[in-house]
């Protein structure tokens, strides 16, 4: 069988915002079509490129997010195309205000679902503000709390774009929720996701209840916090592992280890079994942690530390996750198919079910359906 | 029930959550605000970490040592709306009583580990044989399948970010990674998809009359966000790393220092729009040679010093201000003080109050998915531990009250410690920034 939505019929004429969005939309059966200008969505126009081809099929982020869509192309100025086509459609996500939108109100189905990422949302006083994945995070507590202190702050991954993605995620949440509604009413209903809130929803930890429960005011601490030690990201042969010692039993097997491996014999003392000695002591717990780390490289701290039961990661880098054993073995990674027919390694099913939900396709072609849809 | 909760897209949708932390409670809270009865299951001998951390102003407080779990804010962040039900799965009563619940359930949420969540008993095919239509969602960090190599490992929120990648992508380009222990998207961006998941599951089985298994592995789904870093490594061995607060797509954009200790506003100028409505407001502040895009991108160094040297001489407010009105992107690095006092944030409701039965009412965050027709309701904070157990377990799993006091005496479930024990928190006075107009939100 096919993904649940087959059938659902899905406009989208956003950027980056939506694209996540219609990306799992269409993977999960809707028939997604993209919505483009003759110069080609935004979305085509953002680094990295393919070398070897030409815009507008050269982009990366479009060959990724477009995956399992259509591209159907419009000009501006054809009201009547742009009314035959959106008249069809169920669903129909956005990144403008209202008063902005690509197509008049009564050009749309009163049946339709329009999904509206925005900004800073539909009211109040920020409503024509502009935004991106860096001002959201600006604008929800956590980008301050963030870096180290005698730099800039900076905000959480920044070149994977999270609150884009978070924002789409959560748009799509709230489009099944408006679909499972009509089908059970029979009422159709909009959605509105701000940016804005998009961020602060995953921060809770920089938001006001927060705040009024302990009245910390919250800095940015570097690359290793004072909740515990060791806490944080360490130095290896190869890079950096992430450790995360608060739990008793976490100590002791940490402790064992660092013993075993570098025959520091102190570290093991009974006094050092209290996280909050460690915090006093962290210099020397962390000398002590860094001379256990810079003997290993991440994949063997990794797994060694893991056998031990001890929580600890790898702080991988692209090559490392494309060569990593696990995803390897559970075979993660999929692949799809660039203009000139290279095949290129990407991300397979965001998850796993024992129906046949998910398919995909390679991204298309700019204006390569628009005549299934154009008569 | 009221007529508007008979009309919320998930009334009469019943969820059974085993969750901890984020992952699966912030999908739980999500499925409660538009009316599914979302049952968190809890144990008193593990608690759940939300009940660990307590708050901060109660601990020289002996005498509420006892309620400590029911204070935490996190508590109401993650489980707002939600029956708490006090069952211990590792006795056999607390275990086949889960069952009767699950065969009342439609859903069952979990973020439990894949082997913990297999011994206690909760695996698919257990869940299945009671409840053959279930939408089963599992959220561990590794996958489900014992044969896989990391399946046993310890994975806990901020773990996976450096896992997937994302810490490495954090920070300047020339300093160690930052890290980002103080947020933990793997979590949150598991618990939307579960989220996507589960309603994709109630869709099949409301067609098909058929359940569905989910299994979210957190490091796959997280890592489902990397796709063109994946691709460019594969197609030229490129590999991306951390480069501030940069855009790959044009210049300036980053974080300047305003006027004022730590004061920072973080700016997005990267078309050409922008560069020229910018130029008019910085004048000769920056080199007229950045006029060319191209260097732009290449000096950005000397861009962004030229830059710093304009905006240092405004306070953050203003500038920001001054920034949208002609059109560009902008925003004050928000601290969380700042947060307080956001007029925006505030004019939108995003912070929330509603009923606790510990503390008289609390505050927590709203949904970021906004309905304009069903828009959803918190009808109560987080709940105490075991709160709604003896109503859940009359209710739904039919057993009397000698029934469920046997189990209580047996401590296969539990009832809330001390429930006539009610404090309010110290700053219980704020409760007006977040409902103008209600002088005391106890009469909600």
């Amino acid at each position: 069988m096919s993904g649940p939505y087959t059938g659902i019929k899905v406009i989208d004429t956003t950027g980056l915002t939506g694209a996540y969005a219609t990306r799992l939309f269409a993977g999960l059966g809707a028939e997604v079509v993209r919505l483009e200008p003759p110069e080609g969505s935004s979305l085509r126009r953002l680094a990295p490129f393919v070398e070897t081809l030409e815009p507008p099929e050269n982009s990366l982020w479009w060959n990724y997010l477009a995956m399992g869509t259509r591209s159907v192309v419009i000009d501006p100025g054809d009201s009547a195309s742009l009314a035959q086509v959106v008249s069809q459609a169920d669903v129909i996500f956005e990144d403008q205000l209202p008063e902005n939108a690509m197509f008049p109100d009564e050009a749309v189905n009163p049946a339709t679902i329009r999904t509206r990422i925005l900004p800073f949302g539909l009211t109040g006083p920020k409503r024509g503000w502009q935004s991106s994945n860096l001002i959201a995070w600006a604008a929800s507590g956590i980008l301050y709390t963030t870096g180290f202190t005698d730099r800039a702050p900076v905000a959480p991954a920044a070149p994977v774009q999270l609150i884009c993605h978070a924002a789409g995620a959560s748009a799509l949440a709230g489009t099944l929720l408006a679909l499972r509604s009509k089908r059970l009413t029979g009422n159709a209903q909009n959605i509105e996701v701000s940016m804005q809130e998009a961020a602060l929803a995953i921060a809770p930890e920089t938001g006001v209840p927060m705040l009024l429960d302990d009245r910390v005011h919250r800095q940015r601490t570097g690359n290793r916090r004072d909740l515990g030690r060791p806490f944080g990201l360490y130095p290896c042969k190869d890079g950096f592992v992430s450790l995360i010692v608060l739990m008793p039993r976490h100590w002791l097997a940490m402790a064992q280890w660092v013993a075993e491996t570098t025959g520091n014999e102190s570290i093991t003392e009974a006094v050092f079994e209290d996280n909050a000695v460690r915090i006093e002591a962290k210099d020397l717990i962390d000398e002590w942690v860094e001379e256990l780390t810079t003997q290993g490289t991440r994949l063997e701290l990794f797994e060694e530390g893991q056998r031990r039961g001890i929580p600890i990661t790898p702080v991988n880098t692209i090559d490392a996750l494309v060569d990593d054993p696990h995803l390897k073995a559970a075979g993660y990674w999929s692949s799809t198919e660039l203009q000139d027919g290279t095949e290129v390694t990407v991300p397979g099913a965001p998850f796993r079910t024992n129906a046949q939900w998910w398919s995909t396709s390679r991204a298309p072609l700019l204006g390569e359906h628009t005549g299934l849809y154009l008569t | 029930m009221t007529q508007a909760e008979e009309q919320l897209p998930l009334s009469g949708i019943r969820v059974f959550e085993l969750g901890i932390a984020i992952a699966s409670p912030f999908c739980g809270r999500l499925m409660a605000h538009f009316g599914a009865d979302v049952l968190k299951i809890e144990s008193r001998t593990s608690p759940d970490v939300v009940r660990l951390l307590g708050s901060a102003w109660l601990r020289d407080r002996e005498d509420l040592a006892s309620i400590a779990g029911d204070t935490s804010p996190y508590v109401s962040e993650m489980n707002a709306s939600k029956r708490s039900v006090g069952l211990e799965l590792k006795t056999e009563q607390g275990r086949a009583t889960a069952m009767t619940l699950i065969a009342e359930c439609d859903v069952f949420l979990a973020n439990f580990g894949a082997r913990a969540l297999a011994d206690l008993g909760f695996d698919y095919e257990a869940v299945k044989a009671v409840n053959p239509e279930i939408v089963y969602v599992q959220l561990p960090g590794f996958g489900s399948n014992p044969e896989m190599p990391y399946y046993p490992f310890v994975a806990w929120g901020p773990n996976q970010a450096p896992l997937v990648g994302m810490d490495d992508f954090t920070g300047h380009s020339d300093d160690p990674p930052a890290g980002i222990a103080t947020v933990a998207p793997p979590d949150y961006m598991s618990a939307l998809h579960a989220a996507i998941a589960t309603l994709t599951g109630l869709e099949q089985r409301d067609l098909t009359g058929k359940g569905v298994h989910v299994d979210i592995s957190q490091f796959e789904t997280t890592l489902a966000l990397l796709g063109p870093f994946v691709m460019d490594y594969d197609l030229t061995g490129t590999v991306y790393s951390r480069m501030g607060n940069r855009s790959m797509w044009g210049a300036p954009q980053g974080v300047y220092p305003c006027a004022g200790d730590e004061r920072w506003i973080a700016i997005s100028a990267s078309d050409e729009d922008d560069w020229d409505t910018l130029r008019e407001l910085v004048g000769d502040a920056i080199d007229s040679k950045f006029d060319d895009p191209s260097l732009r991108l290449a000096q950005q160094d000397e861009l962004d010093e030229q830059l710093a040297t304009w905006t240092v001489n405004f306070q953050v407010e203003d500038l920001a201000h001054r920034l949208q009105k002609h059109g560009i992107a902008a925003h004050t690095v928000s601290t969380n003080e700042d947060l307080l006092h956001d007029t925006h944030v505030i004019s939108r409701n995003w912070y929330q109050v509603a009923p606790s039965k510990r503390l008289g009412r609390d505050v927590f965050s709203g949904s970021a998915v906004k309905l304009d027709g069903t828009s959803g309701t918190w009808s109560h904070a987080g709940p105490s531990m075991g709160q709604h157990t003896r109503e859940v377990l009359r209710e739904l799993a039919g057993l009397s009250d000698v029934q469920i006091d046997e189990l209580v005496e047996t401590a296969a479930a539990f009832e809330p410690v001390d429930p006539e024990t009610v404090t309010t928190r110290p700053w219980d006075d704020w409760i007006h920034m977040f409902l103008p107009g209600v002088e005391d939100a106890r009469d909600l």
